[in-house]
């Protein structure tokens, strides 16, 4: 491998989000194609982290590092691509429900989806429902993930399904849910099209219903 | 102690700081940090540890933490800070003793110490856990007090639903809601004719300050000798909203606990980070909140449950912490994988009472199946729960280490995958709430094998 392609790896491995532009200029400099970048540098380096998070070898503050780090290192290597769409899995709003402010599991997720490919736009916490929507129609979304950590603000899960029903736009869009209290009866009681009891398993499942929709 | 006004007043003229910021460059490398300069190390080995010297260190480094850190507001964006000086007071100064409940019931909640004999304050129930109507908040109450001779208090269930209609935060659903949840309350422990045992997780279906402020109307039934907690947020943070209730509370002058829930494999790292934010929180609860008790619930980030070893270690930790160097009376919540009638909940329970018991605090009885599904409670868990905690007090800490190996090695391998477990309305009748012979007959064969362990039940 190309030793600057090694370098920013390593960096991105590291959380060494400073660094990451500079080290993936260079190596587009030395030639090596953008998606060569993307691919060696990027997807490689978060396979790792991810892997290393799911197996508790490193935690939370190593995985957000890293996560700046390919962010970093994204923003370089995206415009240098003719076609985002050929490298990008697809694209995701995140955020979490109306009137709930935990988002720890969230921001796990961000970073493991845009490890894996996926554009994120994350929308943070309290979200209104208008909003998943609108941002969803900004970036051409094809996934929205909302979380939700308390009973009571579960409905703010099935508020954005109906809301997009009712405006005749949810075939549109995949709708994810998850966190604390969300289960496979309360997704399915919503109309919810996946859910996931962990990050990593959300990631897996947002992979299968983009290629299951893309056929 | 500093007054909420004080408190909200470096709220807004802190160090302004992005939240991602405080997590990322602030906390985490100081914690890193900290358990480098201490040398604290978590011994795989040892689950439960007999070394006064790690406790105090830990207790040492949390300190630090708190000064060097403080605390976030996420409404200001700005970090409280705190003077050394005002964090060694409100420790010397800590509230040692508070007195719940009314007539037969009234106790006084004491501080414990690492190996106590002192019976632990055995706070029962169902941990704030969910359940989908009233008639099964109100025969699970009925039950805990009945059931359980030796709880202090009760920690009552969250309501779902009021009149059919889910439960929205900050709506007027979650006002009714919580009144709803304190007339329930006192009237099921009136009909289980202990009407004097306190309500100590007042109010649980109030999500926010201002459902908590409605429910607190004398009309619905919540006393001034009841409990009232205040969440501190991961990590070392909090918000307008939990220092509104500070704002209440300290006027009305009830007792407040500071209740945490700090996350292995969060923010604070690994075991070693998570039991010195867990003591930093207990600090802070004193500080920013003034509180007279804490709780705390420290949880992995994976499992959402606390039952593994590493957890253990981390409460067993933070428990001999707190006990050794303050005098603020501590509680310990654990979360189990499994749910309700299965053998292994009852396992993961006594697993971590007998360590949290042996460390010097005492309990609230925890949520069942990581407390994420609604119904999924029956009265035998706290009961057993509450039964194993009372004969945990005496024991040394090398006998529990020992125990807790033992029972962990029955459900070690299942905590990835835990059973489920089944419902209340699979489990208990429906009219008398009583459990089914299927659940005494597990919490009978549990009781067994802990007793062959050593745990010497009173009855």
């Amino acid at each position: 491998m190309n030793d600057s392609v090694n370098k920013l790896k390593e960096a991105v491995i590291k959380g060494d989000y400073k660094n990451t532009p500079d080290l993936a200029r260079e190596a587009l400099e030395a030639g090596v194609s953008p998606i060569e970048v993307l691919k060696k540098g990027i997807t490689d380096a978060a396979t790792i982290v991810g892997d290393q998070f799911e197996r508790m070898e490193i935690y939370l503050p190593e995985l957000m590092m890293s996560g700046k780090a390919m962010m970093a290192g994204i923003d370089v290597i995206l415009p240098r691509i003719s076609s985002s769409d050929d490298v990008i899995k697809g694209r995701v709003v995140v955020g979490t429900a109306l009137g709930d402010v935990h988002e720890i599991g969230k921001n796990i997720l961000k970073v493991l989806l845009i490890a894996s490919g996926f554009e994120v736009s994350d929308l943070g916490v309290n979200v209104p429902t208008s909003k998943f929507i609108q941002e969803a129609e900004r970036i051409n979304a094809d996934i929205i993930a909302i979380s939700a950590l308390m009973t009571s603000t579960l409905g703010g899960q099935k508020d954005v399904i109906d809301y997009l029903r009712e405006t005749g736009k949810r075939d549109k869009y995949i709708i994810m849910v998850g966190g604390g209290p969300t289960n496979k009866q309360w997704a399915d009681t919503i109309g919810a099209d996946g859910f996931a009891e962990s990050a990593p398993d959300a990631v897996r499942e947002a992979i299968r219903l983009i290629e299951e929709r893309r056929g | 102690m500093l007054p909420v006004i004080e408190i909200t007043k470096r709220c807004l003229e802190g160090t302004p700081c992005l939240e991602s910021d405080f997590d990322l460059e602030i906390f985490a490398p100081r914690v890193r940090e900290l358990v480098k300069e201490y040398g604290i190390a978590y011994d795989t080995d040892v689950i439960v540890p007999s070394d006064n010297g790690l406790a105090d260190s830990v207790f040492k480094a949390a300190v630090e933490l708190v000064v060097d850190v403080g605390m976030f507001c996420k409404d200001t964006e700005r970090i409280v800070k705190f003077e050394e000086q005002e964090v060694r007071k409100a420790i010397k100064t800590a509230q040692r003793e508070t007195t719940f409940g009314e007539g037969e019931e009234r106790r006084t909640l004491r501080s414990r110490t690492p190996e106590s004999k002192d019976h632990p304050w055995i706070f029962a129930g169902a941990g704030g856990v969910t359940v989908s109507n009233e008639n099964i908040f109100m025969r699970l109450v009925e039950n805990y007090a009945r059931m359980i001779p030796k709880a202090n208090a009760i920690t009552t269930p969250c309501l779902l639903e009021v009149d059919g209609m889910s439960i929205r935060a900050r709506s007027p659903l979650e006002i009714v809601g919580s009144i709803r949840t304190v007339m329930l309350g006192r009237e099921a422990l009136r009909r289980a004719e202990r009407p004097g045992l306190p309500i100590m997780n007042g109010i649980s279906t109030a999500e926010s300050a201002v459902a908590l402020i409605s429910g607190l109307h004398p009309d619905f039934g919540l006393r001034k000798s009841d409990g009232y907690m205040i969440s501190l947020l991961a990590e070392l943070k909090t918000d307008f909203d939990l220092l509104n209730r500070a704002a209440l509370l300290q006027s009305i002058d009830v007792p407040i606990a500071g209740i945490y829930g700090p996350i292995f494999g969060g923010f604070a790292g690994g075991a070693e980070g998570t039991a010195i934010a867990s003591v930093a929180f207990h600090i802070l609860a004193m500080l920013a909140y003034r509180a007279s008790w804490t709780l705390c619930f420290p949880i992995h980030i994976k499992h959402i449950s606390s039952s593994s070893p590493e957890l253990i270690w981390t409460a067993s930790v933070y428990s001999q912490a707190v006990s050794r160097n303050t005098e603020l009376p501590a509680l310990y919540y654990p979360y189990t994988a499994a749910g309700p009638c299965t053998d292994m909940v009852l396992r993961e329970f006594a697993a971590q009472f007998i360590a949290a018991i042996s460390s010097g605090v005492s309990i609230e009885t925890g949520g069942v199946a990581k407390g994420k599904y609604f119904d999924y409670l029956t009265p035998i868990e706290p009961m057993f729960g509450s039964e194993v905690a009372y004969a945990a007090a005496g024991l040394k800490r090398s006998d529990a280490d020992d125990m807790v190996k033992e029972l962990l090695s029955r459900f070690i391998e299942k905590i990835p995958n835990p059973p489920k477990g089944s419902r209340f309305q699979e489990c208990c009748d429906q009219t008398t709430g009583k459990p089914s012979k299927k659940c005494f007959s597990i919490y009978k064969k549990v009781r067994d094998e802990v007793s062959d362990l050593g745990i010497e039940f009173s009855s």
